[in-house]
């Protein structure tokens, strides 16, 4: 059966990315000690007409909410994680990684940099997640 | 600026000073030397090519020692606060510098002088001020055996003017130690290749700069656009956030992460107590402020205090991430007081925190495969992997020569020949090994294996290219960290751009656009820099070096990586991944147009670079 393939960046797409982030053994032992909430600002480029904001609460090791906001002032987050719709893709889909799309240039983080750098590894996690989740881009 | 010398930025003179006779003269700064060569080291390697060949001994008078400045030392260009020590290496006996931020640079430029040549050695211990425009030669036999920390505050309280800043031996170059360091306002320190020992074998303990002059402009207006534009540049970077939030110990949980950081001895592909000496884990704990260089927007510098216990130290210098490396993941060493207390005790006796620390690393390996034998040269210590307190006393048994100490204080490389174990000593060209691992970043295998200092991680930065930091003006892209494709073409670029960052001098902690570092050479000297242009004068400074040590007796076969660093490791980030040596080297001689036999430059490429002179080319 043709698997169903969810468009990046969509409520329902944001909503299976949450189940595969729960269902991580290697991201929760990675970030088992992490707290903190994140919005990751997806800015329009490549077809993508407006900013799209999504906020993720991920704590010790689990997603505990994650859905799109209307825009980058509706919620305050611990931590900010933006980039183009393209360079995002690019993550999605392993052609770069976290860490050295900051810095490349292409995403900029806002945050602790002291709690940041402790979890580099759960970064690699998430996107890992990510990859796991059945993308279609515009 | 003086009278026939046209380039704004300089002062236009430079001191040379005679121990022996405790003479000086004023020197006018060569002009074309200045345009060639910038300044820095790149300036300092093109004075000492003519005084220096392969029989000099580095630690005998006939070996001068320059202090060097570059066209924005002193000058509100951000983080361009930094001065140069170079002079043949006692450590490698081929190129040596090194460099360190704080004062001490701009207020040589302030006290009226680009540069110091010093020659000779002087009768008795002797220190130097130098203040407005003059010298003093005074005696330092008061202050023979007192620490780096004690020297700046006694000739502090001797000169009584607060805006002194002394750059200074402790007693490991008092004692000659292979790698013994200069510090300079408080625990900066010029820490690479041995200078604290060529100043020790001159019996010079210090020289202290004050002065009230200014840095003259070619274009002042203009200079504060592109000094604005610089520092925009600067504090929009990610690394800046990582530097002024955690020094370059935020860099801990990445190198680990990615098996860059040395573990026992780089035989480890991880080591789980790094996160307890990470840059996170001294912001949570012992860390006191930041501290800023002249004129940097960084800061990265931190500050730390421990207040009780056998690791109690006052507000220090706090550990940066090779010495982190070096004490900490090195010798599995999980004990951050402990790492903290060992990098002030180095700093203390002046000792650079690499190469005491891997020199250590490399007896604790020999002495797990009972090499080092258990009980005659060690004193009763035991160097078990974890033991910070064993690494601690051998630090001072190195600064004073005692015991296993006097072995370990002549570097890695006469460890290994003293042990008959040669093979294993992670050096190259008798330098210490640092801790960007080409296992883990495949674009620092050339960068150790043809740095003019040896294996140094600071002529050549392709960790943080790897790692995805791009240099797009000068094609310097980020391409897979375990390629082996087009690295060393890339290398070629990445240690272009640094030789001109080491002669400018910048600190590499700031990476302004090539064409912001262009606007603020042009507008302070009056000569343009094109970035087009940029390679090119970096390539020159380069090569200098390398015909300085093609004449100290380096080919190509000292164009190598030692054996532990191309053993691949069954664990962590590098997994099984070693990089292709040979195809690399071959592929960097071509572009290097290097001659595969001699390892020199061609005659064309010294031609193309202008280094054709009768003495450059000889």
């Amino acid at each position: 059966m043709k698997e169903t393939k969810l468009k990046f960046p969509t409520e329902e797409w944001v909503r299976v990315f949450k189940d595969e982030i729960n269902n991580s053994e290697a991201y929760a032992e990675a970030a088992k000690h992490w707290e903190g909430d994140f919005l990751f600002i997806i800015t329009p480029d490549g077809g993508l007409e407006n900013e799209i904001v999504c906020y993720l609460d991920v704590w010790h090791g689990k997603c505990r909410e994650a859905y799109i906001v209307p825009d980058r002032d509706a919620k305050k987050t611990e931590f900010i994680y933006e980039a183009s719709y393209s360079n995002w893709k690019k993550l999605i889909n392993g052609e770069i990684d976290p860490i050295k799309g900051i810095l490349m240039g292409k995403f900029k983080l806002k945050g602790s940099m002291a709690t940041i750098m402790r979890y580099t590894k759960a970064a690699t996690e998430l996107v890992k997640t990510a990859r796991k989740v059945p993308t279609e881009f515009i | 600026m003086k009278k026939g010398f046209s380039m704004g930025g300089y002062v236009g003179r430079l001191l040379h000073v005679n121990l022996v006779k405790n003479e000086s003269k004023i020197k006018p700064l060569n002009e074309r030397y200045a345009r060639l060569y910038i300044g820095g080291s790149g300036l300092a390697c093109r004075i000492l090519y003519e005084l220096v060949d392969e029989g000099t001994n580095p630690l005998s008078p006939e070996n001068p020692l320059v202090f060097m400045t570059g066209p924005l030392t002193g000058t509100t260009a951000p983080s361009c606060g930094k001065y140069s020590i170079c002079a043949k290496s006692p450590l490698t006996w081929i190129w040596g510098e090194s460099s360190a931020g704080g004062f001490f640079g701009p207020r040589l430029k302030f006290a009226g002088f680009d540069g110091i040549v010093i020659t000779g050695r002087a009768h008795q211990p002797t220190y130097l001020y130098i203040h407005n425009g003059e010298i003093e030669f005074k005696d330092a036999i008061h202050l023979m055996g007192k620490t780096t920390f004690e020297t700046q505050n006694m000739i502090k309280g001797e000169l009584g003017e607060k805006k002194t800043s002394i750059a200074c031996i402790g007693q490991a170059g008092e004692n000659l130690v292979k790698y013994a360091s200069v510090l300079n306002d408080g625990g900066r320190a010029a820490g690479r290749t041995g200078m604290g020992a060529v100043m020790g074998s001159k019996q010079l303990k210090a020289i202290a700069v004050q002065g009230k002059s200014h840095v003259k402009l070619a274009d002042q207006e203009n200079f504060n656009k592109a000094r604005r534009e610089a520092t925009k540049d600067i504090l929009e970077s990610f690394t800046t956030s990582m530097y002024r939030e955690l020094g370059t110990a935020g860099y801990v949980e990445i190198a680990q992460e990615l098996g860059a950081m040395a573990n026992k001895y780089f035989t480890k592909g991880f080591f789980d107590g790094a996160e307890k000496i990470s840059g996170t884990a001294i912001a949570n704990t012992i860390l006191v402020g930041n501290k800023s260089c002249f004129a940097c927007p960084i800061g990265h510098k931190k500050n730390v205090k421990i207040d009780t216990g056998k690791y109690a130290v006052p507000k220090t210098d706090g550990p940066e991430y090779e010495t982190l490396a070096a004490f900490g993941s090195n010798l599995l060493v999980d004990n951050l007081e402990g790492v903290a207390y060992a990098n002030y005790l180095c700093n203390a006796y002046g000792m650079d925190t690499i190469s005491c620390g891997f020199t250590i690393g490399f007896a604790y390996f020999l002495y797990e495969r009972g090499i080092i034998k258990r009980q005659s040269d060690v004193k009763g210590l035991k160097l078990k992997w974890g033991n910070i307190d064993t690494a601690i006393e051998l630090v001072k048994m190195i600064a004073d020569r005692d015991g296993l100490g006097n072995i370990l204080a002549e570097g890695a490389r006469y460890v290994g020949e003293h042990y008959g174990v040669e093979e294993y000593a992670a050096h190259v060209k008798g330098l210490e090994f640092s801790s960007q691992d080409p296992r883990a970043y495949f674009g620092m295998t050339m960068c150790y294996a043809t740095s003019p200092r040896g294996a140094c991680h600071m002529q050549g930065d392709m960790y943080l290219v790897d790692l995805g930091q791009e240099i797009p003006e000068l094609g310097i892209e980020s391409t897979d960290r375990h390629s082996n494709e087009r690295k060393a073409e890339i290398a070629i670029r990445c240690q272009n751009f640094r030789a001109l960052y080491n002669a400018i001098i910048m600190c590499q902690c700031a990476n302004p656009t090539v064409t912001s570092i262009c606007k603020l050479l042009t507008y302070a000297t009056g000569y343009e820099v094109k970035v087009s242009e940029v390679n090119k004068i970096g390539d020159r400074i380069f090569n200098l070096k390398r015909i300085f040590n093609n004449r100290m007796g380096v080919t190509r076969k000292d164009d190598r990586l030692p054996r532990l660093i191309m053993t691949p490791l069954k664990e962590g980030g590098t997994l099984g991944n070693v990089p292709d040596f040979d195809k690399q080297l071959r592929e960097y001689y071509r572009h290097r147009q290097w001659d595969w036999l001699s390892g020199k430059p061609t005659k064309e490429k010294l031609k193309e670079l202008e280094l054709t002179n009768r003495s450059e080319s000889s």
